[in-house]
């Protein structure tokens, strides 16, 4: 014989259900009409703080590790995921960097075209201040850990249109820069020489 | 087509609401027009001598005046025409092109924000290629361009 289905948990919402709710009521939680659903998210208030404590305490572990945190940096180096995007002529280098000539995918940097797959940002243009909240919604999409590389002099610095009425003046007031590139436009070569300072930078990486 | 061939097409139509067509170089001519008739004239004008597509509308800011533009393409002649009329420098507006000639409301719109020229009953009158909220008018020879302000630079938290 089988062993009889496991039990589901009674459907009270735990005490600290309230914590969990977003801005007015989650209309799933009290319907009555949607048992399932409304199991699975007590379900999940119990377990999300459970897995959150757990995960916390491995990293804070494992962080300090001789073994894991190397090991880490080391596929994270090995594979930065660059946003597949241009704002400006930085771009056109961008995009010859990935090309059969430089070939920027001997180093694991593939272009991804959506931020939800992406660990480094190459502000690769100017950036205009109708731009800049889009260039932020697309940096909070992307997963910790993330990188940022202004490409070019328009990104550390406005460049040539650095006293122009609607350009931001350097990326880095909007969104914490890792590595600045000189150059209008910097080479391939540059924006290769970049990203491997970055990796630099991430293999010293402690947190 | 001529200027003079203009202005006597539109004579009969438009009567002392033209106040004058010059020749201008590579154009049919340059039509100027009272501002308080510009809707009777952009319909004269698309109607009766076929230019349909309006290419692009401008701004000027002269300083004592701002003058307003409009470019029309006629397919069948082959020719630009040059619209253009002056507007009094303080609170300058106009009627919007955009029942005529709906391709004029972008144009509109940019001259807006960067001329501050005001389109009355315009659909839309919206920023254009600056953000929403900016409030000089970058165009007008009053705008200076000056160092940006010193702005706070992003740390990373982690
Ligand atoms: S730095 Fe030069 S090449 Fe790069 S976006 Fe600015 S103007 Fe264009």
């Amino acid at each position: 014989m089988s062993a009889p289905p496991p039990q589901l948990p009674a459907k009270v919402a735990p005490a600290n259900a309230e914590s969990y709710r977003l801005e007015g009521d989650l209309p799933m939680v009290d319907h009555p009409a949607v048992p399932f659903v409304e199991i699975e998210t007590v379900r999940a208030q119990e377990f999300i703080p459970a897995a959150k404590e757990a995960l916390s305490a491995l990293i804070a572990e494992q962080g300090q590790s001789k073994v894991i945190r190397p090991t880490f940096n080391w596929a994270g180096r090995n594979s930065l995921f660059p946003l597949h995007w241009g704002l400006a002529c930085c771009a056109i280098e961008f995009a010859s960097a990935f090309s059969a000539r430089w070939d920027s995918e001997r180093f694991g940097i593939v272009p991804r075209s959506s931020p939800q797959q992406c660990d480094l940002m190459i502000v690769n243009g100017t950036v205009t201040w109708k731009v800049a909240h889009k260039l932020i919604t697309l940096y909070e999409q992307m997963p910790e850990p993330k990188w940022v590389i202004a490409m070019g002099n328009c990104a550390t610095g406005g460049g040539p249109f650095r006293t122009a009425y609607s350009v931001v003046p350097g990326v880095d007031k909007l969104v914490p820069v890792d590595v600045y590139i000189a150059g209008c436009p910097p080479r391939p070569e540059a924006m290769i020489d970049g990203i491997l300072r970055l990796e630099d930078l991430i293999r010293e990486r402690k947190e | 087509m001529q200027s003079e061939d203009l202005a006597k097409a539109l004579a009969p139509v438009l009567g002392d609401r033209i106040l004058g067509v010059e020749p201008f170089a590579k154009t049919a001519g340059r039509l100027r027009f009272r501002a308080d008739a510009a809707l009777d004239v952009f319909r004269a004008v698309k109607e009766d001598l076929g230019f349909h597509h309006l290419s692009m509308v401008g701004g000027i800011d002269w300083v004592s005046h701002r003058e307003v533009f409009y470019v029309a393409w006629s397919d069948r002649l082959g020719q630009y025409l040059l619209l253009s009329t002056d507007l009094p420098a303080d609170a300058p507006h106009i009627e919007s092109a955009t029942p005529v000639w709906p391709s004029a409301n972008w144009h509109e719109r940019e001259t807006w924000e960067l001329v501050d020229i005001t389109f009355d009953h315009h659909p839309d009158l919206r920023h254009l290629l600056l953000p929403d909220g900016y409030v000089f008018h970058p165009l007008l020879r009053s705008f200076k361009l000056h160092e940006p302000e010193e702005l706070e630079v992003k740390k990373r938290s982690v």
